[in-house]
């Protein structure tokens, strides 16, 4: 069964004096399934927030419809067992830690004797043992970060929402949310999450949606999307001679000199075979061998592309 | 039961970002010395002493009680918005009016506390000069409270739609008509004034009548205040205090928190 399923979500807003309309969602469908990772992914303004919140409650679509758990959305019953953190980090600062918790704990119905045994044990969790009583105002940025994943973790709902969980974070702090989301996947937990990061996603997701200026792109699991075959295999070697050099040149797609190094990009496996047979007959050195798997950030760059080669021939058209 | 809990928790938490804030205690400070003021008034006006303790101390009440009420509680809503809190507070199962309300009711309870430190060092002031405080002193407070809660419910219901320099607007521009309302009336019924009646006696009757809760001035000359005047003044708060928060809630509900 679909945790989250969205049909044909789509938002208008008019802003401005002049009540210019934009479309920031063109009519997103969805499908979340039960235990897994699921990343939404899509450079900025793409309209992930904008989903999110229709998703929350927290705008109403101008059409379409959505379900959390079978629930329709924007029923407050959709919200339950939901825990959702919010992008950026906007939280009551004038609270502690431990304060602010406490305070989302209650609007949960989550039990005074649960809330001070589980509080705690959430500050542990996010990496924030000894902020509790320090106010919101005195963190920094990660801190903010983790808080409001603790505050998503309250009352163990078994669907989590994060809005870019990670932007903003040091390196540590993101292998750090990585190993979190990692963690709450195996206790059971559905995790819906977007990023504007493809890494994020090739690390983590079980299935992506990517979405280009209001509208899904792509959508299913990794392996689909990318493609098992390998896309090509770069060859990096060292100690060669000017006729090696030009007769490698041959076989491969793209050369690239770099100091004492040669790069070569090969189209496939059995380029690759010849050129290192060829190199290690000469008594040259290979540095490093390495397959060329398609890669989000290549699908993504090739949308974008399409995209704007049809905005410049729309472009000539009305020239 | 939980529907209960959660305005209770969004009512605490009002409360505790309130007096938490340092310009509540900067009013209170303004307002403590205002009525001090009344004693150096009265030196001025040999003879009118507990006219003037009576007078000033009334208007210090009521006149902090209204910029508290005003600027803290629209302040407070929309810091809310605009700061985003709204966020994950809404994104989770509660109902919307639920946190409107409680918002409501902890700003109610912050005027009730606030009045009551005010009122406190009125008396204080009343008991050292020797004036016996009288029963009208205590309904006029009451009304000052029950007027403060209206003017609070104002505040949120333009809140709930509005930006919050123009909620602030609206409220203040409400507030000064609600207080000639009395005077408008009259004018309507005047004689020569037959074509202003209808539209001067649709405003008495549907804008918040805050001149029928003022009894600051006759509480302040001593005059004696039938009860049922003070109940049914503070029935009508009530009754209209609830009917802008359901608009207000209604109004809320659907409004999109970009
Ligand atoms: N309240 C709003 N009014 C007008 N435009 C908006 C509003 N919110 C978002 N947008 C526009 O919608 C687009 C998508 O925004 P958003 O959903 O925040 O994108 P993302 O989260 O993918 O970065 C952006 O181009 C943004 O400018
Ligand atoms: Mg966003």
């Amino acid at each position: 069964m679909s945790v989250i399923q969205a049909r044909g979500l789509r938002k208008v807003f008019r802003t401005g004096f002049l009540m210019r309309t934009v479309e920031p969602v063109r009519g997103v469908d969805l499908d979340v399934r039960e235990g897994e990772i699921f990343g939404f992914i899509g450079p900025n303004g793409a309209g992930k927030t904008t989903t999110i919140k229709m998703l929350t409650g927290l705008i109403l679509p101008s059409s379409g419809e959505a379900t959390i758990h079978g629930v329709p959305v924007p029923l407050p019953e959709s919200r339950r067992g939901l825990g959702f953190m919010p992008e950026g980090t906007y939280f009551h600062d004038y609270l502690t830690g431990r304060e602010f918790l406490d305070f989302h704990g209650r609007l949960l119905g989550v039990p005074r004797a649960m809330r001070e045994r589980s509080i705690p044990e959430l500050l542990q969790k996010v990496g924030l043992p000894h902020a509790g009583d320090l106010r919101i105002r005195r963190y920094s940025k990660g801190m903010r970060q983790r808080i409001g994943l603790a505050q998503a973790l309250l009352g163990d709902p078994d669907l989590l929402i994060l809005d870019e969980p990670m932007s903003g974070l040091d390196p540590i702090g993101r292998k750090d949310v990585r190993e979190l989301i990692l963690q709450l996947r195996d206790a059971g937990k559905t995790i819906f999450f977007t990023s504007h990061i493809l890494a994020d996603a090739e690390l983590l997701c079980d299935q992506v949606a990517i979405i280009l200026k209001g509208q899904i792109a792509h959508h299913g699991y990794l392996g689909e999307l990318l493609g098992q075959e390998i896309e090509g295999v770069d060859l990096v070697v060292e100690q060669i001679d000017e006729a090696l050099y030009e007769r490698l040149k041959q076989e491969a797609r793209r050369a690239v000199v770099q100091g004492t190094r040669y790069l070569f990009e090969l189209p496939d496996e059995a380029h690759a075979e010849k050129a290192l047979k060829l190199v290690l007959e000469a008594g040259g050195r290979v540095r490093s061998l390495s397959p060329r798997r398609r890669s989000l950030e290549d699908l993504l760059v090739s949308d974008l592309q399409a995209d704007s080669a049809t905005a410049r021939s729309e472009g000539e058209v009305e020239r | 039961m939980s529907g209960l809990a959660r305005l209770g928790a969004f009512a605490h938490n009002t409360f505790r970002e309130a007096v938490r804030d340092k310009l509540l205690y900067n009013l209170l400070l303004f307002a403590g010395l205002m009525i001090a003021s009344s004693v150096v008034l009265a030196k001025l006006h040999v003879g009118y002493d507990e006219r003037i303790y009576r007078d000033v101390g009334l208007a210090a009440i009521a006149l902090f009680g209204t910029l508290i009420a005003i600027f803290v509680g629209i302040n407070l809503l929309h810091r809310e918005i605009s700061l985003h809190t709204v966020y994950s507070m809404l994104a989770k199962p509660v109902q919307r009016y639920e946190f409107l309300l409680g918002k409501y009711l902890g700003l109610v309870g912050l005027l009730a506390v606030e009045i009551s430190i005010m009122a406190s060092f009125f008396l204080a002031v009343l008991w050292i000069k020797g004036s016996p405080p009288t029963a009208g002193l205590g309904w006029a407070i009451q009304l000052i409270f029950l007027e403060l809660a209206l003017v609070t419910a104002i505040a949120i219901f333009f809140s709930s739609f509005t930006t919050p320099y123009l909620a602030g607007m609206f409220t203040l521009a409400l507030w000064i008509i609600g207080h000639l309302l009395g005077d408008i009336r009259a004018f309507g019924l005047q004689d020569g004034a037959e074509a202003y009646k209808p539209l001067t006696e649709f405003l008495y009757w549907c804008l918040p009548n805050l001149d029928r809760l003022d009894i600051k001035a006759e509480a302040a000359d001593g005059k004696v205040i039938e009860l049922a005047r003070v109940g049914l003044s503070s029935l009508y708060a009530v009754l209209y205090s609830a009917a802008l928060l359901v608009a207000g809630s209604f109004l809320f509900s659907r409004r999109d928190f970009r």
